[in-house]
């Protein structure tokens, strides 16, 4: 109950940011798996299917595939439902430049797996400025 | 990271505002990437168009969103060998899908200012096929995740996945961040596929690439035993590879400029990982792809990536005198440039009398409203894509199944 971890990590794009935590161990592509203007993933059979990306602290393996990646980050950021910040295991370049462009942090290089520590719905505040995750567990 | 006078100037402002964004997104970038320094770039390959997928519905804030990119961006001369990647609309229209008014008054807006800038607009997703054909070692900064595997692997090329908005910056400030495949070490194979299955089509290079590309992650994959490809057989599994995995470069030996041999490929060092790609695993790539088994169908696909002009001479000369079956759409998807020349030769017009379309500067997971239940297709990208973005039924075969398909209405598995 209202118990907080901190988790050291190297800050990859600067910012500070605060959202629930979407949390899968699992990779995502923000191309054809992502509809930018909901901010909803599509891919079917995928354990996030369904969810919004509005808000949330998206703690994933890593986005994969397409150079699309930046694009339908900005698109989905313009509409409102971006995520606030990115927490990924593996560093994918286009993830990072979609994060550089469009001023939102992200943070990789964990010291602790995230995948133990943190749960869907969980309070995280993600700063990249000084490489700490902060996670408060709800309930 | 260490910046020279002139890219210190940049970042600073001496060249404008928008530079200095550019250069500051390309610093901000290669710093978390863990380049050391930014080095010049001969050679880029963007999206310069606006970027709304008509199947998800572009509407206005993503026009605005793209020309507050472009117009700053368009006031600038590019400082190399700029070509552009597909368009999402463009002012052709069709009965079967609708091109907004808006979006296609955007997009000529774009194709006046992008000239003026030095783009070269070839709205094409294999820029390969119309002239951008970098030789070894040329630098560049590419979108288009095919296109980029292609030019690393076939060509020799250095470039790693770009963005739009990096590829722009690179072709205004004529910089990239060293890292990734620009650096000899990073294009090294370390993951050797044994290929032991017969490859007989294009698509079955795609259907190795598949199989690879989701398996390999970020790690470069090394071909054994796949015999010697076509240029379309590389463009197939250049495609596959880069499909749903994070793929940037091959090897496929004896055949990519840096691995005369599969000892070179590997740099010298033993395979991290051995897989093979035989009969069971060809199968089974076509089988994650085909989502019924014997069917009506109304939509084919060709030319994913964007077809060469052989490949619609190839489609024309099996379509001559036929044609397809009441309802079922043929789309062949290629370079404006091609068309053109198809065209000339009379190739476009066999195809269009036969009832299917040659369409040009983009394709349909990117810019159609396409209404489709049952699609045949032979790019493995595409149909992988088509699934989620068209919300149908995939089905990926090899070119003349597709064509069989498109006159008989009709798939069915094993024909």
């Amino acid at each position: 109950m209202g118990d907080s971890i901190v988790i050291k990590c190297r800050g990859l794009v600067k910012g500070r940011a605060e959202g629930e935590a979407l949390v899968a161990n699992a990779e995502l592509s923000f191309w054809g798996e992502v509809d930018p203007i909901s901010g909803t993933i599509i891919a079917s059979g995928h354990p996030l299917e369904g969810e919004s990306l509005r808000g949330k602290v998206l703690v994933i393996r890593s986005t994969k595939g397409s150079s699309a990646t930046p694009l339908v980050m900005g698109l989905a950021q313009r509409e409102g439902n971006a995520p606030v910040a990115f927490v990924n295991v593996n560093i994918d370049a286009l993830a990072v430049l979609g994060c550089v462009v469009n001023e939102i942090p992200m943070v990789s290089e964990l010291e602790r797996d995230p995948f133990e520590l943190i749960e869907t719905g969980d309070r995280v505040c993600v700063d990249a400025d000084n490489g700490t995750i902060t996670v408060s567990k709800i309930g | 990271m260490e910046l020279t006078d002139e890219q210190r100037l940049i970042m600073d402002g001496g060249k404008g505002p928008f530079l200095a964004k550019c250069m500051r997104w390309l610093v901000e970038w290669g710093e978390a990437m863990g380049a050391r320094r930014l080095v010049p770039v001969a050679n880029t390959h963007a999206l310069v168009t606006v970027p709304g997928n008509l199947v998800y519905g572009a509407g206005q804030k993503t026009i605005d969103s793209a020309m507050e990119l472009l117009r700053p961006a368009c006031q600038h001369r590019v400082c190399c060998h700029s070509t552009t990647h597909i368009t999402f609309a463009h002012e052709e229209q069709y009965d079967e899908i609708e091109m907004p008014e808006e979006q296609v008054n955007a997009q000529l807006e774009i194709m006046d200012m992008a000239r003026d800038a030095g783009f070269l607009m070839t709205y094409t997703c294999a820029p390969y096929l119309v002239g951008n054909v970098p030789v070894k070692g040329e630098v560049c900064a590419w979108t288009e995740s095919s296109a980029v595997v292609y030019a690393n692997s076939i060509l020799g090329a250095r470039t790693t996945r770009h963005g739009t908005e990096s590829a722009i910056a690179a072709a205004l400030v004529g910089f990239v961040p060293e890292f990734g495949v620009l650096l000899d070490e990073n294009r090294r194979a370390t993951l050797q596929v044994d290929v032991t299955a017969d490859l007989q089509t294009p698509t079955d290079w795609g259907a190795l690439g598949y199989f690879t590309g989701k398996i390999a992650g970020l790690e470069v994959p090394v071909f054994e035993g796949a015999g010697q490809p076509s240029q379309e057989d590389a463009k197939q599994l250049c495609a596959a590879l880069a499909t749903g995995g994070g793929v940037t470069m091959c090897h496929i030996a004896g055949v990519t400029p840096e691995a005369a041999t599969l000892e070179q490929a590997l740099g010298g060092n033993p395979p991290k990982r051995r897989v093979t790609f035989g009969d069971s695993e060809l199968r089974d790539a076509y089988s994650q792809l085909r989502d019924y088994e014997d069917d009506v169908i109304d939509t084919v696909i060709l030319g994913c990536p964007h077809a060469s002009l052989q490949e619609i001479a190839e489609i024309a000369l099996y379509l001559k005198g036929k044609r397809l079956a009441e309802g079922v759409k043929l789309w062949v998807c290629t370079a404006y440039a091609t068309r053109s020349n198809a065209d000339r030769l009379g190739y476009g017009k066999i195809i269009r009398d036969a009832g299917g379309y040659v369409f040009c500067d983009t394709c349909p997971t990117n810019s159609m409203r396409v209404k489709a239940h049952r699609i045949v297709t032979a790019g493995f990208k595409q149909a992988h894509y088509a699934r989620n973005m068209i919300g149908a039924e995939v089905v990926v075969d090899n070119v003349k199944a597709c064509l069989d398909a498109a006159l008989t209405g009709r798939w069915s598995r094993g024909r």
